[in-house]
């Protein structure tokens, strides 16, 4: 009973979402009722839908609990973006450099540049917050502009493709590309990593006690302090946390997906996560379901795109839409006490 | 028998969510009377007058005034029936001065400019009248605590009220200005005014008021003059039934010839002071000793250094000069968690603040700055089936009302608050207590459960350092009470001289400002 009534207005937020962008649809003359059919099932129907919702899944948990580790101790990490790029960075440049050693050695290489690189990203934010009390928010939106230049920078200087029409890097070292669960459709084995950190998060932040003082952190860091907990270094600690899980997207862009670094690799991908975040109010535990969520609609959005030419746009709305109504039902349910 | 009165509540009901904080309350106020209203926290004294001054809305019930019904929906209502209040937290602006904040918000003779000579001399007039001895050209921040309530009084008199409900008047003030209030008070009553005093205190009720009503639990108990009150009746009637008055330590003369104390000394602080960020001296040369098995006070009126001397010693603010000895270690530079594993415990004053986890379980509160000693976890792990299990046993022990150690905090009420917090702080064993203001917002037998905590814990030997606005408290269960005066310890009085206007007069600086 209190499950449902705690679901309740997140299936009423969905609703009221998908009633608005159905009339949005009905207004354009496309029919409704084909494109939630489209934005809904797409991942179901066809094994290919459900693998490519799967592999949308992966950079959208780890980019989510970028956000929502962090979070757990009071700090907004907004910088997964440039987060996941210095990760992608961090991984095509050790698959290039080491481009000749066997997998065994490389790929392992190549997952922990990355991770390492984002997790560098972030500990700048994290190690200004510490020392100098510089705004979390403020500090790592400003390191993405600089990651966007960075970006370029690799993939236009000597390690660029001359082949490609767009700034991008030679291929890794074949030793460095995620081996396939699945080759047909192809399915990387890095979906085993996000599962693993999903978990990892999990036990650590409800079963550890340093994960204990993360989120006591988090739920008044002042109190927490005046018993004996170092907030400070939970702030740095979980920032520096939350950026290795962007990082580690990034490096799993590389090896699995692209096996190269391409300008705009990182898609919206941060954008989603901090949305899949909030829906998810932050909770850990609940992020991987949430992100399955939003997972289903971005494939669905691009197939919707392809067969009925509705604009992907329409799908962004939704999720906008979902996320305005699940925080103005914390009002609603504010203003009832 | 109605005639009689100047005012009547007839059947009041109110609810918060689904607590019910009144019962068919009803409430009879007589001309020219003072009427105490006594209970122990929780028992629905304020909400009652909060609803006579329009500031809550009551779900039943009616309020008649000199024969006839009348609704009151806000505090400008109840004004302009005469009817005024003086809460607990002063409402002033602090840099306006007396006679600003007096005319706030009410019309005055020459709008357009800020001559208020014809206000300046009304409010004269009043003083005279009063008693009131107020230099109205003061800025309030200047004043002490006794004449900031005066204004607050002069305030309610100026807009020409004449029923006056005083909200636990004498918080804040030392004895000195207490017998001045209450001078006061009878000057007005013999005025003409009706004055309801609120308050959770059985003597000042007896000294000074003519009728006396009690509730518990959001019910009338009893309503009877002074001359039908006795001690016994009335400490009956606050505290119910279920209170066993001979076990307690309130209501019994405690025989001190059992004490624990030793000479072996368990904190020493040397010449420590402290001095915060925006340069201000907020400690002075303090030294100060607690023996072991020693309870010592501290009294001052709030904001006199107590927060960062309790901080201090906590660890949680560094000393900007001397040094803290614990069991002979200088322990000056050691974190608050290093202390706590030292046997340190810390009640805060602020308990939403410092003190607790609002968006946290119960559980988590109950186990904060524990978490990481046996049973609660083993090598970094959390075992959670202990931590509920001695959660569950602490929210029975402590009578924390709680669906169970999963609610979230922020779903307890303030009195429950500040059980979960006694509760954690007497969970482990240990060798000093700092608590401040520990009883604050316990109803009696709660407060009374914890000065037995306490007591027991100094009978084992260990220490206390036990910061308070409540005098009485102080008085009842301390070994020697140090004063603090603007950060400096004004004096230390031993067991054998305590005695209330010494202290008081301590606390208002008189020893300081004479040399």
């Amino acid at each position: 009973m209190t499950q449902l009534k705690k679901s309740f207005p997140y299936l009423v937020s969905v609703l009221a979402a998908f009633l608005i962008v159905g009339i949005l649809l009905w207004a354009l003359k496309f029919n409704p009722l084909k494109a939630y059919e489209t934005i809904l099932f797409t991942s179901f129907r066809t094994p290919n839908g459900f693998i490519q919702t799967l592999l949308k899944w992966i950079p959208l948990t780890l980019t989510a609990l970028a956000f929502t580790v962090p979070l757990s101790s009071g700090k907004f990490n907004i910088g997964a973006e440039g987060q996941l790029l210095v990760g992608a960075i961090g991984a095509a440049a050790m698959g290039i450099i080491g481009k000749d050693l066997p997998m065994p050695v490389l790929l392992p290489l190549v997952i922990v540049a990355g991770t390492l690189a984002g997790a560098f990203w972030g500990l700048i934010s994290a190690w200004l917050l510490y020392q100098f009390n510089i705004n979390e928010i403020l500090s790592t939106v400003l390191l993405n502009f600089i990651s966007f230049a960075l970006v370029d920078y690799v993939a236009t200087g000597p390690w660029r493709d001359p082949a490609a029409g767009h700034p991008t890097t030679i291929q890794i070292g074949q030793g460095g590309f995620l081996p396939m669960l699945v080759s047909n459709p192809p399915l990387h084995s890095g979906i085993i990593l996000a599962i693993i950190v999903a978990a990892a998060v999990y036990y650590f932040t409800s079963k550890t006690t340093a994960g204990y003082e993360l989120v006591v952190t988090g739920a008044n860091p002042r109190a927490s302090k005046v018993h004996g907990i170092d907030i400070r270094k939970m702030f740095l600690f979980s920032m520096v946390i939350g950026a290795a899980a962007a990082g580690l997207a990034g490096a799993i862009e590389v090896a699995g997906v692209h096996h190269r670094l391409i300008e705009g690799l990182h898609s919206n991908f941060a954008t989603l996560g901090m949305i899949i975040g909030l829906m998810a109010r932050g909770k850990n535990s609940a992020v991987p379901f949430v992100a399955f969520f939003i997972a289903i609609l971005e494939v669905g959005g691009s197939a919707m795109q392809r067969t009925i030419m509705v604009p992907v746009q329409i799908v962004l709305i939704a999720e906008a839409l979902i996320l305005i109504f699940i925080l103005l039902s914390d009002i609603i349910k504010r203003r009832q006490k | 028998m109605e005639q009689d009165n100047i005012l009547t509540m007839h059947q009041v009901c109110k609810s918060f969510d689904k607590v019910v904080a009144l019962d068919e309350v009803n409430f009879e106020l007589k001309p020219k009377e003072i009427l105490g209203l006594l209970g122990g926290n929780g028992a629905g004294k304020t909400t009652l007058m909060n609803i006579l001054y329009g500031l809550y809305k009551a779900d039943s019930g009616s309020i008649v005034l000199k024969d006839q019904a009348v609704t009151i929906l806000s505090p400008r209502d109840a004004l302009n029936h005469g009817i005024g209040m003086v809460h607990q937290h002063f409402l002033q602006i602090n840099n306006y001065t007396v006679l600003e904040n007096i005319i706030l918000g009410s019309k005055v003779s020459q709008p357009l400019t800020s001559n208020y000579t014809a206000e300046a001399a009304k409010i004269k007039q009043l003083c005279e009248r009063f008693g009131l001895d107020i230099n109205l050209s003061d800025r309030v921040e200047t004043l002490p605590m006794g004449t900031r309530q005066k204004v607050e009084i002069l305030k309610a008199l100026y807009r020409g009220v004449h029923i006056l409900i005083l909200d636990e008047p004498t918080t804040n003030l030392i004895p000195q200005e207490v017998d001045s209030l209450f001078e006061t008070l009878k000057i007005m009553v013999k005025e003409g005014l009706s004055i309801v005093f609120i308050t959770h205190k059985l003597r000042e009720v007896l000294s000074i008021c003519d009728r006396i009503t009690v509730l518990r639990e959001g019910k009338n108990v009893i309503s009877l003059t002074r001359k039908d009150a006795s001690d016994e009746m009335l400490v009956r009637a606050m505290v119910g039934d279920n209170m066993d008055l001979d076990k307690s330590i309130m209501f019994t003369d405690r025989d001190k010839s059992g004490s624990a104390i030793t000479k072996k000394e368990t904190l020493r602080l040397e010449g420590v002071s402290k001095v915060n960020q925006q340069k201000i001296q907020e400690l002075t040369d303090i030294s100060l000793t607690i023996n072991a098995g020693e309870i010592l006070g501290v009294a001052g009126v709030a904001g006199n250094g107590q927060r960062e001397l309790a901080e201090v010693v906590m660890g949680i603010q560094p000393v900007s000069a001397g040094k803290l000895i614990f069991n002979e270690r200088d322990i000056t530079s050691l974190s608050t968690k290093e202390r706590i594993a030292q046997g340190f415990v810390y009640i805060p004053e602020d308990r939403l603040a410092d003190g607790f986890l609002n968006k946290a379980s119960v559980a988590h509160n109950l186990i904060l700055g524990y978490h990481n000693l046996e049973p609660y976890s083993r090598k970094g792990i959390i075992n959670w089936k202990n931590v509920n299990e001695s959660s569950r046993k602490m929210i029975t022990e402590y009578n924390i009302k709680t669906t169970g150690p999963g609610e979230i905090g922020g779903n307890l009420s303030g009195g429950n608050i500040q059980r979960v917090m006694i509760a954690r702080a007497f969970s482990q064993p240990s060798t000093l207590m700092v608590a401040h203001n520990p009883t604050r917002g316990l109803d009696i037998p709660s407060m009374d459960f914890v000065y037995q905590k306490l007591l027991q814990h100094a009978a084992i030997g260990a220490s206390a350092l036990l910061l308070s606005e409540d005098l009485d408290e102080l008085l009842l269960i301390c070994d020697r009470i140090a004063v603090m005066y603007r950060g400096k310890v004004v004096g230390i009085l031993p067991k054998e001289k305590f005695e209330k206007y010494e202290i008081g007069r301590l606390m208002s600086g008189y020893e300081l400002e004479s040399k």
